[in-house]
């Protein structure tokens, strides 16, 4: 008797299934949307796909992530393709060039595929207003990155007491993001009179380098107090170069980004406040926003998304730890 | 009566060579591109009911995708079957493309058409100049290969940046433009130059003298000088043929994405490379082929274009590649002794 | 005393690579269809002697006299367009290429697709290689001349050479250690090749460590030690005892 409920349950359990499973069938078209990052290896982008893929779930919609393992146009251009190819119904994208994007996207454009771009842009970042050759995409959504510069330079302020002599620490000019980050922190530290931004030091994305410049920088600066590393790299080398000169607490190091290691630099004291930018919002803004372009929504053409300061003292609060990039 | 004696065991009395392995070993190449296409047919058929191959879309794609390592790798193979390498190739393709972007830059208001002759020739003239530093370093001062390419890499590199000015150079010029992305005949430009090239490189080295003696030189340096032929010279147009290629291909960047940029060639080393050996190229020197390298690349890119494609996780991907080049060398190494090829030790 | 110049005459030939003195006043005469051996202990200067004939290196003292002219060779290109082919101890055969190649290497005559582009001429090459190995009386499969001559036994890969040596037409043949990697009845069979050339009017160098081959091949003998001549003897006279006194000195 037992036996027999059992299996009736069963069979209704399993009639459920497949009667639910007809149903999603039934149902309209599910919306395929392909998130391509700048490149796969990043933490930075593994969390955007983390975000972009919470999103897709709550929405049903389908998503694809491909991307290839340099950020360089000539990786990411043949995965474009090959994503085109598939024919989505949106593409999500951090371009890896401004330029050279445009002519690859367009394809998609043309094909009918709405194209939105995340953390980076093409053209001058600025669409549907008419002008430039890159104007087609709907949304760009990132980081605001002189507000990011802000608020390192108001973190750092208030660290070294509003007075002493800081500089950036970068990669090279002519990139849109840590140039912003660069503007936005000069901006700030205007409104601090006693504080003096020395000349800006660029490494070329080489940490080694951003550490010998943090000592010749204190060489002829001996009251240095302080240094905005505007990407890993160069945060992570300067937080070397004032361990090597043994001077750590006393000039304070400003990360900008994340990922795993800088927390543990920052709970060693070798990184004093690190910005966190919000990649899973981005993703998640990003796919919510393709999916009411396909709704037949109208949607801002830009979103900026936040940041969060992270320091000794909160680091370790789960609020604050969910911000962490993870891969 | 004192001298080590070699015996060279007479290979024809060993009649043990299966003929079908050793049909194997050399057409491997072939069947496994072939096989590949029936796995991402049948893959895109039964999963998404659309054919992967027969698909304009993908197969211009694709072609596009393979040309610039396919570019790197037509110049790579004769230095490679020379027993050489050339390590730099990448950044000359940047040097070259950023040298394009630069001239037209600047001559394109003045005349778009005159301005793309201009960056043309500039382009390509100033990729030659890496390529002659190569073959000298090589064969006259009798650097390694590997050394004096790898340091000519980061010179074409630091040059290549320095001329940009660090950042991507974008030229407006619809010259440039329908050169890069117009179609003759349905096939995209940048195609149809790079099936040119192979030609005549498939003809340069399987016709003539020069290639003739391309292989002698791989095959025994010493034979070669022994037999009046001018290895030095010879080693030093291998290098300029290998940078010249590599300026092609910059010079097809820069038309293809309005803008040139140092990076451009900087992921394509190891794929060019990769194509020679899958080809059927010994790194050791004195064999290889155009034809095997042109099925090398397109086995590379029918890979990463594919997996994309079917919507592999991207992390498979390098996965594949990988294994693609470890079994293709090893297939090198057993081609010897399946074909009785006996290398000489050192 | 012999009316005419010799084919070849070596007058005072010394040679020094840093301080090693490899070669100090060495001088002989060498006639066509005459087989001169060179013997020597290891670093006697053998190959020093002949790549100085061949053109590989430059005497530093001394003079050589080919067909009754002094010549002096830049490259061992001249010497082969001169008539004087070398057969080297490591052979000088590209493994990678068949025998055609081989016998033409360097020298590959050309013709032109349509009229125009320039290219190897592989079928004449095929051909000749065919002949002069047939004149030579070495068997090859047909089959194994279009493979790399690396898939051919050592015996055939000496024939390959030496064909190359003689579709050249050289007056003056050279060969070094040509027997030294061979099994016996390869080695007899590089010897009846000799004896073909001499009768042929050719003039030979032979070196070989093997006093068995030595005494089976050459109209006269000539010992180095350390650089110097220490002897010349005619086959007829000479031992094994006596070239291997001469040898090793004492
Ligand atoms: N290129 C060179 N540079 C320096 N020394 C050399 C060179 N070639 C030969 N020698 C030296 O000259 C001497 C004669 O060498 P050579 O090769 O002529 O001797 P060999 O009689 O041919 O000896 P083997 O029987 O071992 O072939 C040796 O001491 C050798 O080390
Ligand atoms: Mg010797």
């Amino acid at each position: 008797m037992k036996r027999l409920s059992v299996v009736i349950a069963g069979a209704v359990a399993l009639a459920t299934l497949v009667g639910s499973a007809s149903t999603t069938v039934a149902q309209e078209k599910k919306f395929t949307i392909a998130l391509i990052p700048g490149l796969t290896t990043d933490a930075f982008y593994i969390t955007m796909r983390k975000g972009a893929q919470l999103a897709a779930d709550a929405l049903g919609v389908e998503l694809l992530f491909q991307g290839g393992p340099e950020f360089n146009p000539t990786v990411q251009v043949p995965v474009l393709q090959a994503v085109i190819a598939r024919a989505p119904d949106a593409i999500l994208i951090a371009p890896t060039d401004k330029q050279q994007l445009i002519a690859p996207l367009q394809v998609a454009h043309e094909k009918g595929i709405p194209v939105i771009t995340v953390d980076t842009f093409i053209d001058d970042g600025r669409y549907q207003d008419g002008e430039g050759p890159g104007d087609f995409p709907l949304s760009y959504i990132a980081s605001d990155n002189v507000l990011g510069g802000r608020m390192a330079a108001r973190a750092l302020a208030k660290a070294i007491g509003g007075k002493g002599k800081v500089y950036v620490s970068n990669v090279k000019p002519g990139i849109s993001t840590t140039d912003q980050r660069e503007e936005g922190f000069k901006l700030e530290m205007a409104n601090y009179p006693e504080i003096e931004v020395l000349e800006t030091q660029f490494n070329d994305d080489d940490a080694n380098k951003a550490a010998a410049q943090l000592q010749a920088v204190y060489a002829r600066n001996p009251d240095l107090k302080g240094v905005f590393g505007a990407n890993l790299f160069s945060a992570i080398g300067a937080a070397d170069g004032v361990k090597a000169l043994g001077k750590s607490g006393e000039i304070k190091v400003v990360a900008f980004d994340a990922p795993q290691r800088i927390v543990d630099d920052i709970k060693s004291g070798l990184i004093d406040m690190a910005i966190a930018q919000h990649p899973a919002e981005i993703g998640y803004y990003g796919v919510v926003t393709a999916y009411a372009v396909l709704v037949g929504q109208s949607v801002p053409v830009q979103i900026g998304t936040g940041f969060t300061v992270m320091d000794a003292s909160n680091i370790d609060d789960p609020e604050i730890r969910k911000f962490v990039y993870s891969d | 009566m004192a001298q080590i004696r070699t015996t060279l065991a007479p290979h024809e009395q060993e009649a043990a060579r299966h003929p079908f392995l050793v049909f194997l070993a050399v057409a491997w190449p072939w069947f496994f591109l072939f096989l590949l296409l029936v796995f991402f047919e049948s893959w895109a058929r039964l999963a998404y009911g659309v054919s992967f191959v027969f698909n304009g879309f993908n197969a211009q794609s694709i072609a596009l995708f393979a040309a610039a390592p396919l570019l790197l790798g037509l110049g790579q193979t004769f230095v490679i079957i020379a027993g050489g390498i050339d390590l730099s190739v990448g950044f000359v393709m940047g040097l070259a493309a950023v040298v394009m972007a630069r001239v037209m830059q600047s001559l394109t208001p003045i005349d778009p058409g005159l301005a793309l002759a201009a960056g043309i020739l500039v382009a390509f003239l100033v990729s030659l100049v890496p390529g002659w530093i190569n073959g000298t370093l090589v064969s006259r001062l009798r650097v390694p290969a590997f050394i004096g390419t790898l340091g000519m890499y980061g010179v074409a590199r630091g040059t290549g940046f320095l001329a940009a000015g660090g950042t991507t150079v974008p030229v407006n010029n619809p010259w440039l433009f329908e050169m890069g992305n117009g179609k003759l005949l349905g096939v995209p430009i940048p195609v149809v130059i790079t099936v040119a090239v192979v030609i005549a490189m498939h003809y340069l080295l399987s016709q003539t003298r020069f290639g003739q003696h391309t292989y002698a030189i791989g095959g025994n340096r010493a034979a070669a000088l022994r037999s009046g032929i001018n290895v030095r010279r010879h080693t030093l147009l291998l290098y300029m043929i290998s940078a010249g290629c590599a300026g092609i291909a910059g010079i097809l960047y820069t038309a293809r994405f309005s803008a040139g940029a140092a990076q451009a060639g900087e992921p394509l080393l190891l794929d060019s490379i990769a194509a020679v050996v899958i080809g059927g190229a010994s790194l050791f020197g004195g064999s290889g082929t155009i034809i095997g390298t042109v099925i090398g690349a397109l086995i590379i890119a029918i890979i990463q274009y594919g997996l994309v494609f079917i919507d592999v996780e991207p992390f498979w991907q390098f996965v594949a590649v990988g294994i693609v080049i470890i079994v293709s060398v090893l297939i090198d190494q057993s081609r010897e002794r399946l074909t009785g090829e006996v290398k000489d030790e050192g | 005393m012999k009316a005419e110049a010799p084919l070849l005459r070596c007058r005072g030939i010394g040679k020094r690579f840093g301080g090693v003195r490899a070669l100090e006043d060495v001088s002989f005469d060498l006639d066509g269809g005459e087989v001169l051996a060179l013997a020597g202990d290891n670093g006697a200067g053998k190959s020093t002697l002949i790549k100085i004939i061949s053109g590989v290196y430059h005497p530093d003292e001394g003079e050589i006299l080919f067909d009754g002219e002094r010549i002096a060779f830049d490259n061992p290109r001249a010497a082969r367009d001169a008539g004087i082919e070398t057969i080297y101890q490591d052979l000088a055969l590209a493994d990678n290429l068949d025998v055609g190649a081989n016998v033409f290497l360097g020298r590959e005559p050309a013709t032109r697709l349509l009229g125009l582009l320039p290219r190897v001429d592989r079928r004449r090459m095929r051909e000749a290689a065919h002949e002069v190995l047939e004149t030579l009386e070495i068997d090859i499969p047909p089959s194994k001349l279009t493979e790399p001559v690396r898939n051919l036994s050592g015996g055939q890969r000496q024939a390959v050479a030496i064909g190359r040596a003689i579709f050249w037409k050289a007056r003056l043949l050279i060969m070094d250690e040509p027997t030294a990697a061979l099994g016996v009845p390869e080695q007899r069979k590089v010897r009846e090749l000799v004896h073909r050339l001499r009768g042929q009017g050719v003039a030979v160098i032979y070196i070989s460590h093997n006093l068995q081959d030595i005494m089976a091949v050459a109209d006269r003998i000539l010992v180095l030690r350390r650089g110097r001549k220490v002897g010349e003897l005619a086959r007829a006279e000479a031992t094994g005892d006596e070239i291997v006194r001469l040898m090793v000195g004492g």
